[in-house]
């Protein structure tokens, strides 16, 4: 033995060649990169633009409160949290989030995961399995789709928003299945409409189904005090699970779940994600804790949000742009084929505007577009800036 | 790249209609004596300029026709220039003979396309010489579409043949289906299932990540309902199971290794075949043997027929003794986007009754993913 051993296989080779087959086929994410904070003034690939693509809804990651919470939790217990939450990583200021996340909610309960996409990968496949059935929005988002993938369950799809196509599903499982859980979006991220939660709840109810609903988009924006799609349908407390984040309007980062303290309890043993990743430091922690608190006292940030959806909508469909059937702050501005959007959205970027072009397959071939996320932080000569150029543009596109 | 399209007119198709003949098939001469008057001309024509109309990438096109009224001329009118003529008409007249032998010099020129103007036989002369080696689309234009290769309209028509052009559509299963045109006309009525053609379709996308999709081919998702229904097999081992007709469930009966008749009916038990191509008689013996029975049926044709178009030995007494709630429908998503009904017409009322008060079914599209669509049971 011993001398030369023949090569076996070339063991990293694909990382390099399916790495440029995506980016032959333009398919690679090209990152750009933040030079500032993520606030309505961004800087991006080092060019000052007004930003329309963040989930910062109420510009509360700038908030000073947030700020400064983070800094007083750091400097009081340190960096990092030292383990995951089962062995030593649960502080005292996450059990707190938690608290004041079932009172702002109006649950018996929450929970913190340690993001939105490790709340459903983790635990959406504890809470069915083999016999059961997940019955879901046909457009629900990526994050659900996988924590859907990981269970042994059937799954069937109803017509986005088709509280009807529901029913007869349902009829369909409820002679078949085990349990029947339906997922849903909130509001939808691509379309910013709103799932019918009112009506899938009674119709849960009839059934014996539960209900989980992914608010990610809808947490800190409709509803009471931004209190969610629970509070927007007033059935608080009545949707089984009400999957949201931090994310987003919270302006931090972190996943969230509010319940009852059985699907807690429940939750928490089981979630492998959950169980098995860090807590989160208590900088993040502090954060939460000053985000509910400032969106309890501060009504203001989620008013102004909303004033300025309504004005940048009113100004766009005068102008004649189709914004769809959207009911919250996310507005698509459809121009119809990929190019065109792609051509509106880098011009924009050059006028200073960022917002992102949605196109197909994530959207129809002919219903491709400008997806804007509103910001509590614009100010009027912001959104009157972007209107203008929306306006120019469209006209030299001919899509107005 | 350049693409090669086989282009081909037939002129008669669609005279039948107006005169109330259940097409041309061999009764030419009788409707242009009761008045009928050509309409494929013209729908070919529409299509042709359509397609021009809204889409400037006719450059990238190389059509190869026959001469004359048979595309020539179709072409021409459209202001199409790349255009090689690969077949003359042996008489003024044109007959299936003429389309056969066009398409015999298509497939010597390896087109990527043929693209024709006719109805279901038109489809059915294609298929015969190209088989399932060349995808077809049809501008619809005969008495009888029930072949799952035509446009909606040519507006459709023209609209695909773009996004083929593009590579925005892939090939899939397209059923040929005719009636039998000489029992009809003695009163008789009977859609015959041919055989299983190459068409264009809307491929199928799956979300991969936040925001990424991948477009997986017709075949992928096939595979995927192979994998569904050999569960099923697996979970149900007391249960016969009848596997129907179509091209979908061909190719899942060929990956489940089990012999299976494309155009007929088979009955599997333990996965095995215990008998194939079943008629009518034959099923109903089989059914007082097992007792346990589960029914494989996929819509089938342009209108998406699950019963009473194709596969007539399935009926009405079968299919009640079998029951609705062992009936498993089985679908690639294309196929459901092209026919988002799925049509029953047993010939028997009190069933197509069961199935009218039953509203929707539970369509397998993809491993254990299945979606509610909606029943129809009125005649066409």
């Amino acid at each position: 033995m011993g001398g030369q051993t023949l090569m076996k296989r070339n063991a990293t080779a694909f990382l390099k060649n399916e790495y440029e087959e995506l980016v032959n086929k333009n398919l690679d994410w090209k990152l750009r990169i933040l030079e500032s904070g993520s606030t309505p003034h961004s800087i991006v690939d080092g060019k000052k633009v007004i930003m329309f693509c963040s989930n910062n809804y109420l510009n509360l990651s700038n908030h000073p409160r947030l700020i400064q919470s983070a800094i007083d939790a750091a400097k009081k217990y340190g960096a990092g949290s030292g383990s995951v939450r089962a062995i030593a990583g649960t502080m005292k200021l996450h059990i707190e989030v938690e608290k004041k996340l079932a009172k702002f909610k109006r649950t018996e309960a929450a929970l913190i995961y340690q993001t939105g996409f490790a709340a459903n990968s983790g635990l959406i496949p504890q809470l069915v399995g083999e016999g059961d059935i997940i019955i879901s929005d046909e457009l629900n988002h990526g994050s659900i789709i996988d924590g859907v993938r990981l269970t042994k369950a059937d799954r069937a799809v109803y017509k986005h928003r088709d509280v009807s196509e529901l029913e007869k599903v349902l009829t369909d499982a409820d002679k078949k299945y085990r349990r029947i859980l339906i997922i849903t979006d909130g509001v939808f991220s691509m379309d910013g409409d709103i799932a019918p939660m009112d009506k899938i709840v009674e119709i849960a109810n009839e059934f014996g189904a539960m209900t989980y609903v992914d608010d990610a988009h809808g947490e800190g924006v409709i509803g009471p005090e931004g209190r969610g799609i629970g509070a927007h349908f007033k059935i608080e407390g009545k949707i089984d699970v009400e999957m949201g984040t931090f994310s987003k309007a919270y302006g931090v980062v972190g996943g969230l779940i509010a319940g009852s303290q059985d699907l807690v309890n429940f939750a928490y043993n089981k979630s492998r994600t959950w169980l098995l990743s860090g807590s989160h430091p208590p900088a993040v922690a502090g954060a939460q804790l000053a985000a509910i608190d400032v969106l309890e006292t501060e009504p203001q940030h989620v008013k102004k949000l909303w004033d300025n959806t309504k004005y940048f909508k009113k100004e766009l469909e005068s102008m004649g742009f189709d914004i769809g059937t959207s009911e919250t702050p996310i507005t698509p501005v459809i121009v119809g084929e990929s190019s065109k959007a792609k051509e509106l959205s880098n011009r924009l970027f050059e006028e200073g505007v960022f917002a992102l072009p949605i196109v197909f397959p994530m959207v129809a071939r002919d219903k491709a577009r400008i997806r804007t996320m509103m910001n509590a932080g614009h100010t009027k000569e912001d959104l009157d800036y972007t209107l203008e150029k929306f306006e120019k543009l469209g006209k030299n596109l001919d899509i107005i | 790249m350049t693409k090669k399209i086989g282009f081909i007119v037939n002129p008669i198709a669609g005279m039948g209609g107006k005169v109330g003949l259940k097409g041309t098939d061999g009764v030419i001469n009788k409707a242009i004596k009761l008045g009928a008057k050509p309409i494929a001309e013209n729908k070919a024509l529409e299509t042709l300029k359509e397609f021009i109309s809204h889409f400037s990438i006719q450059n990238d096109l190389h059509w190869f026709t026959c001469a004359g009224t048979m595309g020539e001329n179709e072409l021409k009118k459209a202001g199409l220039t790349k255009i090689d003529i690969v077949y003359n008409l042996k008489s003024k007249k044109t007959t299936a003979i003429d389309t056969k032998n066009a398409c015999l010099k298509f497939l010597e020129k390896q087109v990527d396309l043929i693209l024709f103007c006719g109805g279901d036989g038109t489809a059915r002369d294609i298929f015969e010489v190209v088989s399932n080696k060349i995808p077809i689309l049809g501008i619809p234009s005969g008495v009888k579409m029930h072949s799952g290769v035509f446009g909606i309209n040519t507006n459709a028509t023209a609209k695909m043949l773009h996004e083929f052009v593009n590579k925005r559509l892939t090939i899939g299963d397209a059923e040929i289906m005719d009636l039998d045109e000489k029992l009809c006309r003695k009163g008789k009525w009977n859609i015959r299932l041919f055989g299983i053609a190459k068409g264009i379709v809307e491929p199928t996308y799956v979300q991969v990540g936040k925001s990424t999709f991948e477009s997986v081919t017709d075949d992928e998702v096939k595979d995927e309902l192979t994998e569904h229904i050999k569960d099923e097999i697996e979970k149900n081992s007391d249960y016969l199971f009848l596997f129907g007709s179509g091209g979908t469930i061909d190719y899942i009966a060929k990956k489940s290794k089990i012999k299976n008749t494309l155009l007929g009916i088979d009955a599997v038990y333990k996965k095995k075949v215990v008998e194939s191509d079943l008629n009518e008689e034959r099923i109903l013996k089989l059914l007082q043997k097992y007792p346990k029975v589960k029914l494989i049926l996929s819509p089938i044709g342009a209108q998406g027929f699950i019963l009473g178009r194709g596969n007539l030995q399935l009926s009405p007494k079968i299919i009640k003794k079998i029951g609705l709630d062992n009936i498993i429908v089985v679908s690639t998503p294309a196929k459901l986007s092209s026919t988002p009904f799925l049509r029953v017409d047993t010939g028997d009322k009190e069933l197509d009754h069961l199935f009218a008060e039953k509203e929707f079914m539970m369509v397998v599209i993809g491993y254990r993913l299945s979606r509610v669509v909606k029943i129809q049971t009125n005649n066409f």
